[in-house]
């Protein structure tokens, strides 16, 4: 009862929150004017231990009694300004975010960054779903944050909010910020379990196609992108020197799936989009080159990573207003 | 986080070995988190070791050292019902020890089991800041007992011990302890200001709200019963009993200086009592001067406040028995109070002895000394009156073997009679109950009263220092036409214990250690400096009350501010202090690179930036300082070198030390000779 009151009062504050400061900024240095501090449950303790110690130094007039229970109050005091010097000044910006499939965690990482000549300590960061582990941030130094939130359906998942917390230096206080940044992560459809059969190759058996990439003849070099697979590096190269190249092979025979919505006849959209989803993984697992085909998008035959990434995305933001 | 922790080490089933090398084996955090609160535990122990039962702080002991014992050899804690049986006959035994928990010692020595049965359970940081918060108790509340000059210094290392472990378990991120230290003595520091500005202006409230009773406790000091022996085994203690500080420095003469305690009637034989009857006050002229000082006496457990002999005025709360003793109410002097007081040295009681008195004062235990009471009545058929026959007790005291001592031998049941016909060795309270006892048996109504005589003179803040080693014991005897006389038969066998001094009269080969090194003036004077210390401590510190903080008030040129102005100037200096700490926080945490090559180049774009020309976030040192050449042509010159120089320093090959140190010194030159 109690605790379902001071989630609602927490929502409440941080809707309040977001309509005082809106979309912040990426990145963002945190002013001390957004942090918000209240004392903890520990820090109410110390609190009523020091109540206890003013009147029992009051009643016996006892004034060295009387003077470590000032010092002590002075230094709680003096907790609460550190507690929040603590968080103030911080620099945060976000990292890339890994693309996930529907029902598994969306990662989002922050950086942490510490502008100031001092250590930072006890920086958490911290949405509804996650926390972060507590982590000290030195002088001039960054450290990258992971906070999660599971992706439920494809598309788009935005991190409404999170918040970055500390309670150093003593647990007396807790000093906190609400952001809002906005970040995304993409979602993939999550890959349909009953794997129906890949259409059939499509083989090309004409000259070699500049567009399509088959694996037989070796057609020259290009550069290294990330994710190339290590197979198809030309060492040689790369031993005289020349940087790091990729071979290209084209084919006569190039073999290729082709994905198509219209294939896929009497299923639903989002099945629809898990079983292409389904296929893409199946073939990019194999190593095999498609091309997909839906409602808007037609992309042609490839392999690769980044070709992948291309297809699930498409395959994630279909429609986006509409499911 | 450290539950996982616990949980991780309950877990592994690894057992420590024997590290190879003899290198200092590494705690785990949570380890080293115990280590310090059992550490600050026994810390805040320390105080109430003196004022607690012995197996009390044996017991919070044994309990740190099991409990490190568990974590160093990574066995499980003793079991649940282990520690609860071990908490209950704890809690068991102080009940039947102390009868209550309602007790200063009582209290104390609760919270010191409660603290060790804690941390014998310790295993998160729950229960360690249990632990700590007890600690923070126990240190509050060994005040309540030492008020000494050495406990504040102690205090303040203690908490900031104490505050550095709180910050050390509550870190979920690493810290090393040289850095919890550092930190919080800077906080601690920085708190003090704050907390002296409370000190000296919050009020303080006359009087207690709620008394704790006090443990009855012997301290050392005066009783209400005298038997042989009692006060020479005081006079070897050397511990303070009561400072004075005579108004204009108008001192008595030391052979006036009677400090008054408890006056005994009853005599069984052997011990003197306190009398069960109520008399009626018989008034006090004073027949000469009158003195008027302050006496600040130390904790006795009782309530007597020693004056000087015989008091005239006194505060409203306290009263004049009728036996001219000045006590408080029924508070006992349980800490060091201050009573400001008159007396005259030489006064007459007057109006007649109530018979009630009389018969008291005459009561002699039947059949007991029979060899003194012929002796008196013997010696009162050879002389005239009274008066003669004081005269005649004394001088057998002083022409016959009568002997001055700090160790007389024991006497028997006739104390008296083995006194004056045996042994003749004898101290204060000796004499004086054989001289009321032959008073007596002559006749003459006589008592015998207790207290201090003499007192040491500091000259460096002019205080007489009276202490127990200044213990006494006279006589005073009820002549019909003077009232009451003060007889002291020491004066007459030791004339010098009362005119120079308690070692002045004795035997050689009576001096105590302390005394021995009395003579020794070089340490005579540390001694006199150190109570000049500690009294200077006493008055204004331990001491400071109400009248103290308004003469303060008055010297800042606040007269006499009512409790709003007060609490106004208390919170107005709060926010302007804690103002300034965030300000200074702020300060301190300004974004700073670390780089003081990137420090320089900083402040050129600012410098620059201020003049109208702003580094774009894109813009590498090269545009900027091409786009700053191209809007300001007469500065070509310089930021073409100090461009120069800090492409170099900061993106070409690194430099050796000299080279570095040269072209950094001519960089920062450059920048700061800039003028735009």
């Amino acid at each position: 009862m109690f605790t379902s009151l001071l989630a609602r009062l927490r929502r409440r504050t941080r809707a309040w929150a977001r309509r005082r400061h809106g979309i912040d900024t990426d990145p963002l240095v945190l002013s001390g004017r957004r942090i918000y501090i209240v004392p903890t449950r520990l820090g109410v303790a110390f609190a009523a231990m020091l109540f206890a110690m003013f009147l029992g130094a009051m009643n016996y007039a006892n004034n060295l009694a009387l003077a470590l229970t000032f010092t002590l109050g002075s230094l709680g005091l003096m907790a609460m300004h550190y507690c929040q010097r603590n968080l103030a000044g911080m620099k945060l910006a976000s990292a890339v975010c890994e693309p996930v499939f529907a029902g598994q965690l969306a990662k989002f990482r922050i950086a942490v960054e510490n502008l100031a000549p001092l250590p930072r300590f006890d920086i958490v960061m911290a949405n509804d779903h996650s926390a972060a582990a507590a982590v000290r941030v030195d002088a001039n130094a960054r450290v990258v944050t992971e906070i999660t939130l599971p992706a439920a359906r494809r598309g788009r998942l935005a991190l409404e909010s999170f918040e970055i917390t500390t309670r150093h230096p003593f647990g007396l206080f807790r000093a906190w910020a609400y952001l809002h940044m906005d970040l995304h992560c993409i979602v993939y459809p999550r890959p349909s379990e009953r794997a129906m059969p890949p259409p059939p190759l499509e083989t090309d058996t004409g000259g070699a196609q500049d567009a399509v990439k088959g694996d037989e003849d070796f057609a020259g070099l290009r550069a290294f992108n990330p994710g190339d697979p290590p197979s198809r590096i030309a060492w040689k190269a790369y031993a005289r020197g020349q940087g790091l190249l990729v071979k290209v092979y084209a084919g006569t025979a190039v073999s290729s799936h082709q994905f198509d919505w219209d294939a896929l006849e009497g299923l639903g959209v989002e099945a629809r989009l898990s079983q292409l989803c389904r296929w893409i993984e199946d073939a990019f697992a194999a190593g095999r080159a498609f091309g997909l085909r839906i409602p808007g998008t037609d992309i042609p035959p490839n392999v690769g990573p980044a070709h992948r990434q291309r297809c699930l995305t498409a395959l994630a933001l279909f429609d986006e207003a509409g499911p | 986080m450290s539950a996982a922790q616990s949980v991780a080490r309950a877990t592994s089933p690894i057992k420590r070995v024997a590290p190879i090398k003899q290198d200092r084996p590494q705690l785990s955090r949570a380890s080293l988190q115990l280590l310090w609160t059992t550490g600050c535990f026994l810390l805040a122990v320390l105080p109430h070791l003196s004022s607690v039962r012995w197996w009390i702080g044996l017991l919070a002991a044994c309990a740190a050292a099991w409990r490190l014992f568990v974590e160093i050899e990574q066995r499980p804690l003793p079991h649940r019902l282990l520690r609860s049986a071990i908490a209950m006959i704890a809690v068991a035994a102080t009940l039947t020890t102390y009868r209550t928990l309602n007790g200063l010692e009582a209290g104390a020595a609760f919270l010191v089991l409660m603290g060790g049965m804690k941390l014998l359970e310790s295993s998160t940081v729950r229960d360690l800041t249990v632990v700590l918060f007890v600690s923070y108790f126990l240190l509050f509340a060994g005040f309540l007992y030492n008020l000494g000059l050495l406990s504040l210094p102690y205090m303040l290392v203690a908490a900031w011990l104490l505050t550095a472990t709180l910050m050390l378990i509550h870190q979920a991120s690493p810290m090393s302890i040289a850095e919890a230290l550092r930190k919080t003595g800077k906080m601690l520091l920085q708190a003090l200001p704050i907390a002296v500005l409370m000190f000296l202006f919050f009020p303080r409230l006359p009087g207690q709200f709620w008394a704790l009773p006090a443990q009855e406790k012997a301290l050392t000091g005066l009783s209400d019963t005298m038997s042989p022996g009692d006060v020479s085994e005081l006079s070897v203690s050397g511990k303070l009993a009561f400072r004075v500080k005579f108004d204009d420095n108008v001192l008595p003469p030391p052979r006036e200086r009677y400090w008054r305690g408890p006056v005994l009637h009853d005599f069984d034989g052997r011990t003197w009592r306190r009398t069960r009857y109520g008399f009626v006050e018989r008034p006090l002229v004073a027949t000469g001067p009158t003195y008027r000082y302050r006496v600040v006496i130390e904790p006795h457990n009782r309530n007597w406040v020693f004056s000087l002999d015989a008091v005239t005025g006194w505060p409203k709360d306290l009263r004049r028995t009728s036996d001219y003793q000045l006590v408080t109410g029924n508070r006992a002097i349980s800490r060091l109070s201050s009573f400001t007081l008159e007396s005259s040295t030489s006064f007459r009681t007057a109006g007649p002895l109530p018979t009630v008195m009389e018969r008291a004062d005459l009561r002699l235990p039947e059949g007991r000394n029979p060899k003194s009471v012929a002796l008196a009545k013997s010696l009162r058929a050879g002389v005239g009156g009274n008066a003669e026959f004081v005269q005649a007790v004394l001088s057998r005291f002083r022409n016959e073997k009568f002997y001055y001592t700090l160790e007389p031998p024991r006497l028997d049941t006739d104390s008296v009679d083995d006194f004056l016909f045996n042994t003749r060795r004898g101290f204060c309270e000796h004499y004086a109950s054989a001289f009321v006892v032959l008073a007596r048996a002559a006749g003459i109504p006589a008592r015998v009263v207790t207290g201090y005589q003499g007192g040491e003179f500091n000259p460096l803040n002019d205080y007489l220092i009276v202490s127990q080693s200044d213990a006494h014991a006279w006589a005073e005897v009820w002549f019909d036409e003077q009232g009451w006389i003060r007889v002291d038969p020491t004066a007459a066998i030791a004339p010098d214990r009362i005119e120079r001094g308690r070692n002045a009269g004795l035997t050689e080969g009576d001096f105590g250690t302390g005394e021995f090194l009395a003579g020794n003036v070089a340490w005579l004077k540390v001694r006199q400096g150190w109570d000049a210390i500690n009294t200077f401590w006493n008055d204004n510190v331990v001491d400071f009350g109400q009248s103290q903080q308004r003469s303060l008030l008055q010297r800042l040129g606040l007269d006499d501010p009512g409790l709003t102005e007060l609490g106004a100037a208390l919170l107005l200096s709060f926010v302007a202090f804690f103002a300034a700490i965030s300000a200074w926080l702020a300060w301190q945490f300004r974004p700073r690179a670390r780089d003081p090559i990137v420090r320089v180049y900083d402040a050129l774009c600012r410098q620059l930036g201020k003049a109208g020309i702003v580094r774009q976030p894109h813009e590498g040192p090269n545009d900027y300082l091409s786009r700053v050449v191209v809007q300001r042509p007469e500065l070509t010159a310089q930021i073409t070198e100090i461009r120069a120089l800090y492409v170099g320093l900061r993106y070409g090959p690194a430099l050796l030390g000299s080279q570095l140190s040269t072209q950094l010194s001519r960089f920062k030159f450059l920048v700061n000779q800039l003028r735009i």
